[in-house]
């Protein structure tokens, strides 16, 4: 397949010169779009299953410490009966300072009436839905909220699908575009070189002699440009983790690349190169199977 | 690559061609080419000769008619199965058509290239055929810096190269004075007595009328067989330079 040797003064065009910078710059945008969408898919892929399942009640809270403390009591002893439920745990005081803290100030929080917080765990795809819940809840200890992460988690894991979605659809029209540059390089080439070609073809060369040519120089302009755009894109993706990691805040998932997932980019110049390679090949049998 | 042991090469029957919706430039043309025939093709600029052979090295089709060659008819044959009939056809084109980018060696080695042939053996052969049309100091040139007659030479030796069955030449003497033109048409008569059948295409009449060979003469579009005068005078006391380096060539079968 990687016969040097060409019959056709293919690297003597300006193609040359041309299909490498178009290829490295669809790599340099390809890596990057592909960076995203991978790590958006790890990050809803550890979202919906990690915090996937869980609630959060909360008991409105009266003069009363003692009958708070009750209230809490008989919304647990409820919760312990139901099947749907894991685990049910009460949030206690000073966790719950600790939380507010940060809102409140340090000084703030003791005087002010604090709901009583219950961390409630769901069964995987239990079938317990938020407000059927409060409704039982509130009949025995009125002013029950229950706050459904699953709600806004699911809001959020679908934001993040969308965004990997968009970078697949990029990567697709990246694709797409390669395909097209390819094909438009190779027919001209095919025009460039019309009359060599002929004569190859009128002394008895398969179409598969003179794409093979083709091919061949479409996979090393391919390989050329699509490392290049790797080397350019490499630098730029360590450039956007540095930056993410002193953004550091508890608001930012970690985004960060497995090595499975660098070894799937530095792959994709190859994919980028065979695609070259396979469109010019097809590109010319097309065209060649337009002769007698 | 099934090649049937018909006697004829070529045959053509009621072809017609046109070009677009253009009028027909041949009309009717019927003739067979027996295996080891020899024939000169004549007639007026514009006549059809060069179409003629393009449909005969398959680069056009006709318009109308049945040809077949090699006992295949073309038209039912399949487009996969055309290169392997193209590989016994040499030509000799009009206007030479190197390709200016390779070297002599290059262009001469391209229909064994084709033919997938090693290495060792298109550097011994073609080698072998350089000298022979007197190209051996110009193996590495390339054709823009060659004359006309140089040029000419390279693109007899690749049509010749590959020993094919049939060989076809669009005046392949243009550019040559009359001894070379000579020398060269007894490279054609050496290739044919090694069982080539041969088509030249030609204007000069000297040839035409030294060589006597049999004649396809095309008058606008119609197309007449003339047979010579005398018996075919077969390449008998030609000039000394063609024969001796020659002979290692009857024994290559490989191709």
């Amino acid at each position: 397949m990687l016969n040097r040797r060409t019959d056709l003064a293919l690297d003597r065009d300006s193609l040359g010169r041309f299909l490498p910078w178009l290829i490295a710059f669809m790599v340099y945008l390809a890596v990057l779009a592909l960076a995203g969408a991978l790590m958006l898919r790890a990050t809803a892929e550890r979202w919906d299953k990690g915090i996937g399942a869980t609630l959060t009640i909360q008991i409105a809270p009266t003069d009363n410490p003692a009958r708070d403390a009750g209230n809490v009591e008989a919304v647990l002893g409820v919760l312990r009966t139901m099947p749907e439920i894991v685990r049910a745990r009460a949030v206690d005081e000073a966790q719950l300072m600790a939380l507010l803290e940060p809102w409140l100030g340090p000084a703030g929080a003791g005087d002010l009436p604090v709901p009583r917080l219950i961390d409630v765990e769901l069964k995987q795809g239990a079938p317990l839905d938020a407000a059927s819940l409060k409704a039982r809840l509130s009949a025995i200890v009125p002013g029950v909220g229950v706050d459904d992460h699953r709600v806004w988690l699911e809001r959020l894991v679908r934001l993040i699908r969308t965004a990997e979605m968009l970078a697949v659809t990029v990567l697709v029209l990246i694709a797409l575009a390669t395909i097209g540059t390819v094909v438009f390089t190779t027919r001209t080439g095919l025009a460039i070189h019309h009359e060599a070609i002929e004569v190859l073809h009128l002394i008895g060369a398969q179409d598969s002699y003179v794409a093979r040519q083709f091919a061949t120089r479409a996979l090393t302009l391919g390989l050329r440009g699509g490392l290049f755009g790797l080397a350019l894109a490499l630098p730029t993706l360590a450039g956007i983790g540095y930056v993410v990691r002193r953004l550091e805040s508890g608001m930012l998932p970690e985004l960060a690349l497995s090595p499975a997932h660098w070894a799937v980019l530095v792959g994709l110049p190859l994919v980028v190169a065979a695609i070259a390679m396979l469109t010019a090949r097809f590109t010319v049998l097309r065209t060649l199977a337009r002769m007698l | 690559m099934i090649i049937d042991t018909v006697d004829h090469v070529v045959r053509f029957e009621s072809v017609g061609l046109r070009y677009g919706l253009g009028p027909e430039v041949l009309q009717d043309v019927a003739f067979t080419l027996r295996e080891g025939s020899f024939h000169f093709l004549v007639g007026e600029s514009g006549a059809g000769k060069s179409s003629l052979l393009k449909l005969m090295y398959l680069a056009l089709k006709p318009s109308r008619g049945l040809i077949s060659l090699f006992g295949r008819d073309i038209a039912t044959t399949p487009r996969p199965a055309l290169p392997a009939l193209r590989r016994q056809i040499g030509v000799v084109f009009q206007e030479f058509r190197l390709l200016n980018h390779l070297s002599s060696f290059d262009n001469v080695a391209l229909p064994l290239r084709v033919a997938g042939v090693k290495e060792s053996e298109i550097h011994k052969h073609v080698v072998e055929l350089l000298t022979w049309v007197g190209l051996k100091d110009h193996i590495k040139a390339r054709p823009p810096t060659l004359s006309g007659g140089q040029q000419q030479r390279i693109a007899i030796a690749r049509a010749v190269i590959a020993r094919p069955r049939l060989l076809l030449a669009d005046e392949p003497t243009g550019n040559v004075d009359d001894r070379l033109a000579l020398r060269l048409m007894h490279l054609f008569e050496e290739l044919n007595k090694l069982g080539t059948t041969i088509v030249i295409a030609t204007h000069n009449q000297g040839l035409v009328q030294r060589l006597k060979h049999p004649c396809l003469r095309l008058d606008s579009g119609h197309l007449h067989v003339d047979e010579p005068a005398a018996a075919p005078r077969r390449a008998a006391g030609r000039d000394g330079a063609s024969s001796s380096s020659f002979e290692g060539w009857g024994s290559r079968s490989a191709f």
